[in-house]
């Protein structure tokens, strides 16, 4: 997917993994998960990063990271778009149900998936 | 070879590690297996936890067959065109938090890009089959267009 934003500066801000360790500009959080103190964590530390980055725009396909980086983006006045999983046909994940009421934009990847969400939903094909 | 990759599931998925490590020896082909956060430590495979994306990408392209789970590691296989086996994780076994892995499964069947394995029993019996074919990377230009329209978009807009 990242051909889609060819030309545009970018950086990442995801969990720490052997994978993520090789991307070139990246801002590594620990795996958020359902504990709730680590949610805590992330909130601050998104914080300090979108401050610092002022990015025009925040892409996501999850998975709860993306619950700090779109409240923030609201109130920062940063532009979101939400991608739900390519694996979920006909369930939404807990993350898309969020952060579905704050995205400006909010793509699933299955047709079937979009009477699960309200009408700002957008299904507008997969990744294959 | 065969090649086992579980990905980066904070959940281990033990059930599809050992039927793959019992099964190995008597294959008659070299498994290798990216174990992640499963506790099974494979006896018969070569193993390791996690490594790199380019890691993971050579040893799909080395693979006559990868098989994993119905998620993102579809696309590190296909992208190499290596055919690929996917077996769903469960909820009943704590594998995953629920069954959507089965009703994704099932879809990508249906278009042709996977074979789906429900029952980790019948897996020995679907890998050697000999005809394996690598299934065609059709890749799905409509989301990146519209990204890109959203990008443009976004991008010449004020705050």
């Amino acid at each position: 997917m990242i051909e889609a934003f060819e030309g545009h500066e970018t950086f990442f801000i995801t969990y720490d993994s052997a994978r993520t360790r090789g991307l070139e500009r990246k801002y590594l959080l620990r795996n958020i998960g359902t504990n709730p103190l680590v949610m805590a964590q992330a909130f601050l530390a998104m914080l300090r990063i979108l401050l610092r980055e002022k990015p025009k725009l925040i892409v996501s396909t999850g998975a709860e990271i993306a619950i700090p980086a779109f409240y923030l983006a609201r109130i920062l006045r940063i532009k979101t778009i939400f991608i739900e999983s390519w694996t979920r046909v006909d369930r939404p994940t807990g993350t898309g149900k969020i952060v579905y009421p704050v995205s400006d934009v909010f793509l699933v990847q299955w047709e079937r998936l979009l009477s699960k969400y309200g009408k700002k939903a957008k299904y507008e094909g997969a990744i294959l | 070879m065969i090649f086992v990759t579980v990905g980066m599931h904070t959940k281990g998925f033990d059930r599809l590690l050992r039927k793959m490590d019992e099964i190995a020896s008597t294959l008659g082909e070299e498994v290798v297996m990216q174990i992640g956060h499963t506790d099974f430590r494979p006896q018969n495979a070569k193993w390791f936890d996690f490594t790199t994306e380019a890691g993971i990408k050579g040893w799909c392209k080395k693979a006559r067959v990868v098989v994993t789970q119905p998620a993102m590691s579809i696309l590190d296989a296909q992208e190499q065109e290596t055919p690929v086996i996917v077996v769903p994780r469960l909820k009943r076994y704590d594998e995953v938090i629920n069954d959507h892995q089965i009703d994704f499964a099932r879809e990508l069947e249906k278009q042709g890009k996977v074979i789906a394995v429900y029952d980790v029993d019948k897996l020995d019996e679907v890998l050697q089959k000999p005809d394996l074919k690598p299934q065609k990377l059709a890749k799905d230009r409509r989301l990146v267009k519209a990204l890109q329209r959203y990008v443009a978009q976004y991008n010449n807009s004020q705050r």
